[in-house]
């Protein structure tokens, strides 16, 4: 199997997946290459991420990228995500082959974006 | 253990037993050389001579007509370049549709001064042989159409394409990859001067394939050395596998016709199944006139790929109708050239039975696909749905 153990348990029992109501910020991250999509929701309680949810549309390793991304900012001061950056999803999915790195640029793209709207409301 | 299905079979399979039993002692027993005088080589010469008759045989035509090549991609190349290369200069017609065997080897052509004419197709995948009179040309040398595609298994009209053909005086190559020993074929009462064919497709091995070309077709080799199959395919025979190959095609004769009623209603099966319990999911290609093992489906707005790794982890082993390479998705050009929207297209997944699929499986692979399905769609971004 070219995936590590947990990009699998990921990818088949994605974390945290569908629609959040009347989330506190949002942020899409597209990858043009292949059309690759995330979304995710934040709820945000005294700076930090209260709750995460996520959509994603693309291969497996994209899915198990926004599930672990979700697990992976629970908690989080909001500040920081906004400098997110995909190897450290990379790192939450133990590692992802060199053709599917997108997968982690597009779940950080989405996690930034969020993170980015709900500062320049607060702000 | 986890179960395991196999429903990859235009991809390539098994070889069977008997086949395996016929080629193991042309490795270490008879192990000559076929083009040898002496009787180390005669005996391998007559291993492969048996094999030709069966071929030849099967397909009704002299043994002589018949060359071995290394597998379906040297013959469609043999097939088109040797039609083409032997007329010097012209124009060359074949459908967006053909497998990348005969369209690549149509653009190299073309980088090399020849004029092609790339026909579309209809929703169904099918060519229509108006479209081949319309783009016949004075100058037109060679026509290759490919009796189905790998990806729908749409056939295709080939009977009156060889006719507009034969009218115009054009010599017809047709790549029978996909079709040869699973659906009947006629070359003369369908109008066909090459025809590529394969052994790993059915039940043989990789490796060997062969190319059917009639008598007085004007040809020139593509391959240079020794005077191999009647100075057509220089180099030594590969003597196992066209032994092996000769063992399929001779199984073939006698499996076919019962095999492909089988597998057909296994497919009906497969598509029912699947149709009665995942919303948004479209069946690819001719209903009915088609391949009989191959189901094209696309499960509208999710990505082929997530289909194939969720299913390969619950042991099937199916094909992605789109390819994800380095970061980027390209849906199939089979699917687009039919019209189908993007949103469908990315989602094709391509299911190919054989003889060893049984009921069980399909019904396996029904269940294991329709909660996939949802999960996946579930997590879609709303902007998608």
């Amino acid at each position: 199997m070219r995936y590590s153990e947990t990009l699998v348990d990921h990818f088949l029992n994605p974390r945290n997946a569908g629609l959040m109501r009347e989330p506190d910020a949002v942020g899409e991250g597209e990858y043009a290459g292949c059309g690759d999509l995330a979304r995710v929701f934040l709820r945000v309680r005294d700076g930090r991420v209260a709750e995460a949810r996520f959509q994603a549309y693309g291969c497996g390793p994209t899915i198990a990228a926004a599930s672990a991304g979700s697990e992976l900012i629970a908690l989080r001061p909001v500040e920081d995500l906004a400098h997110l950056k995909p190897e450290e999803v990379e790192r939450a999915l133990d590692g992802l082959p060199e053709d599917r790195k997108h997968a982690a640029e597009v779940v950080a793209d989405a996690v930034r974006a969020a993170a980015g709207q709900w500062l320049s409301q607060r702000s | 253990m986890t179960r395991r299905v196999y429903l990859d079979h235009n991809a390539s399979t098994p070889v069977h037993p008997e086949v395996v039993t016929e080629m193991t002692p042309y490795f270490a027993d008879v192990y000559g050389n076929p083009s040898s005088v002496h009787g180390f080589g005669r005996d391998a010469r007559e291993g492969v001579d048996v094999a030709r008759e069966r071929i030849a045989t099967f397909l009704r035509v002299p043994p002589d007509q018949i060359v071995f090549t290394s597998g379906g991609t040297e013959s469609d190349n043999f097939g088109v370049k040797g039609l083409a290369l032997a007329r010097g200069r012209g124009h060359v017609i074949t459908s967006r549709i053909e497998h990348h065997a005969v369209l690549r080897t149509v653009q190299a052509l073309e980088a090399q001064g020849f004029t092609a004419t790339y026909l579309p197709v209809d929703a169904y995948g099918a060519v229509d042989p108006d479209d081949v009179r319309k783009a016949i040309r004075p100058d037109t040398v060679a026509i290759s159409v490919m009796h189905a595609n790998s990806e729908v298994g749409t056939l295709q009209p080939i009977t009156e394409i060889g006719r507009i053909a034969r009218e115009h005086g054009v010599p017809v190559h047709v790549d029978a990859v996909q079709t040869f020993g699973k659906v009947p074929i006629d070359v003369d009462a369908m109008g066909i001067d090459l025809l590529s064919f394969s052994a790993h497709k059915i039940y043989g091995p990789k490796g060997v394939a062969g190319l059917y070309i009639r008598k007085g077709t004007k040809m020139v080799a593509i391959q240079h050395g020794g005077e191999h199959e009647r100075r057509r395919r220089a180099g030594t025979e590969n003597v196992p596998g066209i032994v092996g190959f000769g063992k399929a095609v001779e199984v073939r004769g006698r499996e076919m016709h019962d095999e492909a009623r089988r597998v057909s209603a296994l497919r009906d099966r497969l598509w029912e199944g699947i149709a009665a319990r995942v919303p948004d999911v479209r069946l690819n290609g001719h209903p009915t006139n088609r391949l009989p093992g191959t189901a094209s489906l696309c499960y509208r707005h999710v990505e082929s790929e997530s289909i194939v790794l969720g299913l390969d982890l619950k042991g099937i082993a199916v094909s992605a109708g789109s390819a994800c390479t380095s970061g980027n998705v390209e849906p199939s050009y089979v699917l687009v050239a039919m019209g189908l929207p993007l949103d469908w297209a990315m989602g094709a997944v391509r299911s190919s039975l054989g003889r060893s699929t049984t009921a069980e499986d399909v019904d396996y692979v029904v269940d294991s696909v329709a909660p996939l399905v949802q999960k996946l769609r579930q997590a879609l971004p709303v902007g998608a749905a």
